[in-house]
């Protein structure tokens, strides 16, 4: 194996034609990770409070709408929103935005159930005493539910952090030049080397990952 | 005769300004003209290793178009299979991405006059493909989405298929042996076998299937985008540039010299 | 673009279907798979020896840690730098499966590929499941079991397995649904299923919506189907206390 292919195209690996163009490879990595992250945990938090908090109708509905982001294949779902949305619709949303949406959409819908999960672990007879005292539901949600919930959803929320990271190297399909991408454009430059290439790649994603999941934990351990 | 066509090509350019603003007028408006190239098929677009910008033959026409308009040139890179979604979605403006004109896509896409003209041709390790008759018994490698992969099965029906994403990926399967042939245009294997560190391996065997004329891609109905880009195509044939672009990357000084056998305006 | 016009000709719905058919047969084989090496790798990570765990461990992370799009690439296109000629050639050959019961055929490489990329990928997550399993059966059983004299053996047999395999359930359920959905990344690698053939659809006839609507419809029914099914069966194993 000779990696000299990884040390001759390794500013292309982690910033991509940047400063000369646009941003791309790890760097754009991270960017989108780091986004859908936040996204995808506002998502997961709203809709699964809302899970929590609705009867009937309301909670069929959003089950349904779960549902459908839980089922769909990640690459469908970055076709449709990138290829048929904008005929359907009329909007026309960037490369990089398309990954970011389809990504917290799933990713959300994910989390709404670990959130919900996470509430209903929790005994009636918290909800039965906070009432008792006079507070509205919400208030026992904030000051109650939550911050008792919140440690036994955070591997639930490490883990879904882990997959999009990965899932970002989807955007390869729609030619979103993150890590993947450039990747796969180095190598059919290259021609020879996609042993040494994917290897490397797979070990950034794999760092990635490690750091994440290593940092959250200690995080967490901290503030129980 | 000659009026009544006129009138009624300004009475449908009318028309279609009335339905729908004019795609030339936003690109001024905008002044960006998006452009959709290839990203790893030397020498039509691929990724320069210094540069690290895509460059290539269809992006020098990319190039031309843009300083013609005025307006700032945005590179979108594409693999074969996203060629017309990204046109009939609205993402790009323009493909220049050695793109077939055929009758089909005709119907989804508006299409230039052609400025260039190839063969779909074959690659293989030296000596299995000798004569067309043996590609109905192999497995070969072909582009998601191209029209390589549409006349072989309609021409071969008994070879195997193998599609994959990008050019280069079907040659890699082929170095892996997954595959015994790769096909697609005859100038675009030149250039991924003289750009290959072991070519002296593989072989282009000279007959094609087909005769392909390239255009460049524009989206369905925007009449004078289409003019527009016609009547360029046709003034840097007039003035000498079309073959200087064409010499930049078939010239005799290249890796890949070709001889120049169309000219834009000959078909 | 049309947005749906005419219904595809019959000869593409078949395309689709066809395609729809290697989707399942390779998630069903390579859950199967993943299952029986999960499980082997869960005993392998909660060893006592650390020569057998660490290496387990190691593995885990591996794979779990990297997309499965780039560790498809690396077998497909990167593994064959190591391996010899002669493998790669075999690899290549159609042989006569020596067992042949259907009349099976040797499956190109991408199969081989795509089908090894999905197991060794899936395996990782359902050993963790595996294991959070085993970590669901209350320590003092254990205790008990031993303070009963029965042996390491018998107490893995009789008391944590059966109980960890029913914890492990419902998540490993929602593992096959991952590894239905991750089929989809094989087409990268030239490998004939669902979404492939949808492009392929998309290619030859331009209707671009009812490729994807199509296939995008059958993932759906097909996630919705297990999910449905891994309801029923618990639904039943709480009324009735059938074992799963």
């Amino acid at each position: 194996m000779d990696f000299t292919v990884i040390a001759n195209n390794f500013s292309y690996f982690m910033v991509g034609a940047w400063p000369n163009g646009p941003l791309g490879g790890a760097a754009l990595t991270v960017i989108l990770s780091v986004i859908s992250a936040i996204a995808a945990a506002v998502i997961g938090f709203i809709l699964g409070i809302a899970l929590a908090m609705t009867r009937g109708a309301w909670h069929t509905g959003l089950l349904l709408f779960l549902g459908f982001f839980r089922a769909i294949p990640v690459i469908m779902l970055i076709f449709w929103m990138y290829f048929l949305l904008p005929i359907l619709l009329d909007i026309n949303v960037p490369g990089t935005g398309t990954v970011v949406v389809a990504l917290s959409l799933i990713g959300g819908s994910y989390l709404a159930h670990s959130v919900h999960a996470g509430i209903r672990s929790l005994s009636v007879g918290q909800w039965q005493a906070g009432a008792a005292l006079g507070l509205t539901r919400r208030q026992v949600l904030w000051s109650i539910i939550l911050p008792q919930a919140l440690p036994i959803m955070v591997p639930s929320f490490i883990n879904q952090w882990v997959s999009l990271i990965k899932d970002t190297s989807l955007a390869y399909v729609i030619g979103v030049g993150e890590l993947s991408f450039v990747a796969t454009q180095v190598s059919n430059r290259e021609m020879v080397f996609p042993t040494e290439i994917f290897l490397f790649v797979a070990l950034l994603y794999f760092a990635f990952c490690s750091l994440l999941e290593f940092g959250a934990n200690r995080l967490a351990l901290r503030y129980r | 005769m000659k009026k009544l066509r006129i009138a009624s090509l300004l009475t449908l350019a009318l028309l279609s300004t009335l339905a729908h603003a004019d795609r030339l007028d936003d690109i001024k408006k905008a002044g960006v003209l998006r452009v959709a190239a290839f990203d790893s098929n030397p020498p039509f677009g691929f990724v320069d290793a210094q540069s690290k910008q895509i460059t290539g033959l269809d992006v020098d026409y990319a190039k031309e178009l843009a300083a013609k308009l005025k307006v700032k040139l945005e590179l979108v890179p594409t693999n074969p299979a996203n060629r017309i979604p990204l046109l009939t979605a609205n993402k790009v403006d323009i493909v220049l991405a050695n793109f077939t004109i055929t009758e089909e896509r005709a119907k989804q896409v508006n299409f230039s006059i052609p400025y260039f003209a190839s063969g779909q041709q074959f690659i293989a390790k030296k000596g299995t493909l000798t004569s067309p008759d043996q590609i109905g018994k192999l497995r070969i490698g072909v582009d998601k989405g191209t029209t390589n992969e549409i006349v072989l099965r309609e021409k071969f029906p008994t070879a195997t298929l193998v599609a994959y994403d990008d050019t280069p990926f079907a040659f890699t399967a082929l170095r892996n042996g997954n595959v015994q042939a790769v096909t697609q245009d005859g100038p675009k294997l030149i250039a991924l076998l003289a750009n290959a560190p072991d070519k002296d391996k593989y072989e282009i065997p000279p007959f094609s299937v087909s005769d392909d004329l390239i255009g460049a891609g524009i989206a369905k109905g925007e009449t004078r985008l289409t003019e527009f880009v016609n009547q360029t195509l046709r003034e840097l044939e007039s003035s000498g540039k079309a073959q200087k672009i064409y010499d930049a990357w078939f010239g005799p000084a290249t890796k890949t010299p070709l001889k120049r056998i169309f000219k834009i305006g000959d078909k | 673009m049309t947005v749906f016009g005419e219904l595809l000709a019959p000869k593409y719905l078949v395309w689709l279907i066809q395609g729809f058919g290697v989707t399942v047969v390779l998630a069903a084989l390579a859950s199967l798979a993943a299952t029986a090496l999960g499980f082997v790798l869960c005993l392998g990570r909660l060893a006592r020896s650390r020569w057998l765990a660490w290496p387990v461990a190691g593995y885990l992370s591996l794979f779990r840690n990297t997309p499965l799009l780039i560790q498809l690439f690396f077998w497909y296109f990167g593994s064959t730098a190591l391996m010899s000629e002669g493998l790669l050639e075999w690899l290549n050959t159609p042989h006569q499966l020596d067992m042949v019961v259907f009349g099976i055929k040797w499956p190109p490489f991408e199969y081989l590929a795509g089908f090894v990329g999905l197991t060794l990928y899936t395996s990782a997550f359902i050993a963790e499941e595996f294991r959070a399993g085993v970590g669901g059966v209350p320590a003092g059983q254990v205790t008990a079991a031993a303070a009963l004299g029965m042996t390491r053996y018998q107490i893995w047999r009789h008391i944590v397995m059966p109980q960890a395999i029913r914890i492990a359930m419902p998540p490993l359920l929602g593992q096959y649904m991952n590894t239905l959905k991750n089929s989809s990344l094989t087409m990268a690698i030239g490998l004939a299923e669902l979404s492939y053939a949808s492009r392929q659809v998309e290619t030859e006839t331009f209707k671009t919506f009812q490729a994807f609507g199509i296939a995008t419809l059958l993932y759906i029914g097909s996630i919705v189907l297990i999910e449905t099914t891994g309801q029923w069966l618990q639904h039943r194993r709480k009324l009735i206390g059938a074992p799963l």
